[in-house]
């Protein structure tokens, strides 16, 4: 009980934030129903997928401040379970959903206990490795498909219990539900005792042992929180997206994506995802697919999008949010 | 059996003996001061017991359970504390939220811990300090907040390093006022290295000397003084025979 009301309680944020809250949920809510083009939907769609996954790296990479460019192979990992065991044995989506995310626990149990021997720039490049190599895996191995992927079988009618629609729309509540899901953990996440553990080993790893905390195992749990969250999303991506392969669900591309968006926000803010999500996804399109259009533009996208993220992380390390902050102060 | 008792520890970094063979116990509910110059070793003893060095050999008992080898959280758990000579500053959590973190080592309850942190700062003369953010705060402050935290782990021993380095006279007065309350009423041990004369000679019981990584006296303060080796060790030869 109490851990719910806490992950309800937004209280302690000021009185702009939850207004804020309340009126982006009103427009989450009403947004199909505004006369939005297929384009614009998916892009929505994009911001609250990529949401997920940045409040989901934000456990172990904001609060317990470890550099964690792995999470794609946790995509592939939610997305090829459900994608398998729905064209081998038609399991529904409801059921093979929480195994890919059961298989990515215990995964990351595995990958953790070794990986978080390193610290600071080493882990960060482990984790990259650990997500390549199980890339690499999947391009090879001739039975899930290999470099050509997989198609998920189409059927004829909308079915709920594989989750698929004609519409977007359906996609899109499905994907906010999970975003709600996902925010109300986060809530409750950084006020329990593991969040505030996790803030003490970020700053100073001595210090936190000295109080009693296995840092190591600490750091664990939070990866494999977030590992599950990702899954999750993975899963998703699975059956909106009808195909996978390995360089959609499992490349480097897409780890640094999720890291970048919620650094870019703000890491260890819970609004930080998806602020940065709101900003960099669309950028991402409309850049993508108005300079991609043009001849000889090609990648320029990429030019802004990184000499944005270099701004931000000269001037301000703790993001778009920080910025804000920062003014409040000013403010005051 | 003492309440904890180091047997031979030797410690040597490559060449470099850090500690060697230094054995001591202390009893349950004493106060006991470690001095000696720079470099003599007192850091490198502390992490050899609270476990952030493993020793290359010799024992270490606390209440009568060999703890050799235990990893600093492990130590904290069974009931031994310690603040740093130098503390890393956590940005961005507030002091009441450092003390938190102590209190969660036994308190899984986040209201709980919260009602436990607040009793410590108040304990601690630190009410009012609660919602002040420890980066923005003076070292003598910080270090007292370290302290806080340590202490709201629950330790049956308190180990503290150079808790009073940068107070000044009358903080350092506070500062021995609270340490003789945190063992008579809070029935806690202190274990400290300190670097000022005045505050180690009148809080501690028994004091341990150390000097180039050998133990070479322990007694009572009194007689610490007095003591030739203590002398030489600190002043030099020439300054034994009186000045």
């Amino acid at each position: 009980m109490e851990k719910i009301k806490d992950a309800l309680n937004f209280r302690d944020f000021s009185r702009a934030e939850q207004v804020g809250l309340i009126v982006f949920s009103i427009f989450l809510l009403i947004f199909p129903f505004l006369g939005a083009g297929s384009f614009v939907k998916a892009v929505m769609i994009q911001f609250l997928l990529f949401s997920l996954f940045g409040m989901g790296w934000n456990t172990i990479g904001g609060y317990g401040g470890q550099v964690e460019l792995g999470k794609a192979q946790y995509v592939g990992i939610g997305a090829y379970t459900v994608a398998l065991l729905m064209v081998w044995w038609k399991l529904p989506f409801w059921i093979s959903m929480p195994i890919g995310v059961l298989i990515a626990i215990g995964y990351s149990f595995m990958i953790g206990y070794p990986l978080f021997r390193l610290k600071g720039h080493y882990f960060a490049i482990a984790t990259i490795c650990t997500s390549l190599v199980l890339q690499d895996i999947f391009v090879n191995w001739k039975m899930v498909g290999a470099a050509k992927g997989i198609e998920l079988p189409i059927h004829e009618h909308p079915d709920f219990l594989y989750m698929q629609f004609k519409s977007d729309t359906y996609y899109y509540y499905f994907i906010m539900i999970l975003f709600y899901v996902a925010l109300f953990y986060m809530n409750w996440f950084r006020k329990s005792r593991l969040g505030y553990q996790l803030r003490m080993i970020k700053d100073d790893e001595e210090g936190a042992e000295s109080l009693g905390i296995d840092a190591r195992w600490c750091k664990i749990k939070a990866y494999t929180i977030a590992s599950a969250f990702v899954a999750v999303g993975g899963g998703f991506m699975a059956v909106y997206n009808l195909y996978i392969d390995p360089y959609s669900v499992m490349d480097l591309d897409l780890s640094i994506k999720i890291a970048l968006m919620a650094m870019l926000g703000g890491a260890a803010s819970l609004w930080g995802p998806i602020i940065g999500a709101g900003f960099l996804v669309p950028l991402d399109r409309f850049l993508g697919s108005w300079l991609g259009g043009q001849k000889g533009l090609i990648g320029v996208d990429f030019m802004i999008y990184a000499m944005m993220i270099m701004l931000v992380s000269a001037y301000q390390p703790r993001g778009i949010w920080g910025i804000i902050e920062q003014f409040r102060k000013r403010g005051k | 059996m003492a309440f904890l008792e180091v047997v031979n520890i030797v410690k040597d970094f490559g060449g470099l003996v850090a500690n060697h063979n230094i054995s001591f116990a202390i009893d349950e509910g004493e106060i006991v001061g470690l001095i000696g110059p720079n470099g003599a070793g007192k850091t490198t003893l502390f992490n050899c017991i609270v476990g952030f060095h493993k020793p290359d050999s010799g024992k270490i008992i606390f209440q009568s359970k060999d703890i050799t080898g235990f990893k600093p959280f492990q130590t904290n758990r069974i009931g031994i504390g310690r603040t740093f000579q130098i503390m890393k500053v956590t940005t961005g959590m507030t002091v009441l939220e450092n003390v938190m973190v102590g209190a969660f080592c036994r308190i899984e309850d986040r209201t709980k811990a919260q009602k436990q942190a607040s009793a410590i700062l108040g304990y601690m003369g630190l009410s009012g300090m609660e919602g002040a953010y420890l980066n923005e705060l003076p070292i003598a402050m910080q270090k007292k907040v370290g302290l806080a935290r340590s202490l709201a782990t629950e330790p049956n021993l308190l180990m503290l390093d150079e808790v009073a380095s940068g107070l000044n006279h009358t903080e350092t007065e506070e500062m021995v006022g609270l340490l003789r309350r945190i063992n008579g009423e809070k029935k806690i041990t202190l274990f400290l290295i300190e670097h000022i004369m005045e505050m180690v000679m009148s809080v501690s019981q028994r004091v341990i000397v150390l000097d180039g990584g050998e133990k070479i006296a322990e007694g009572l303060p009194g007689e610490i003084v007095k003591n030739t080796d203590v002398i030489k060790a600190y002043l030099g030869e020439k300054y034994v025979k009186g000045l």
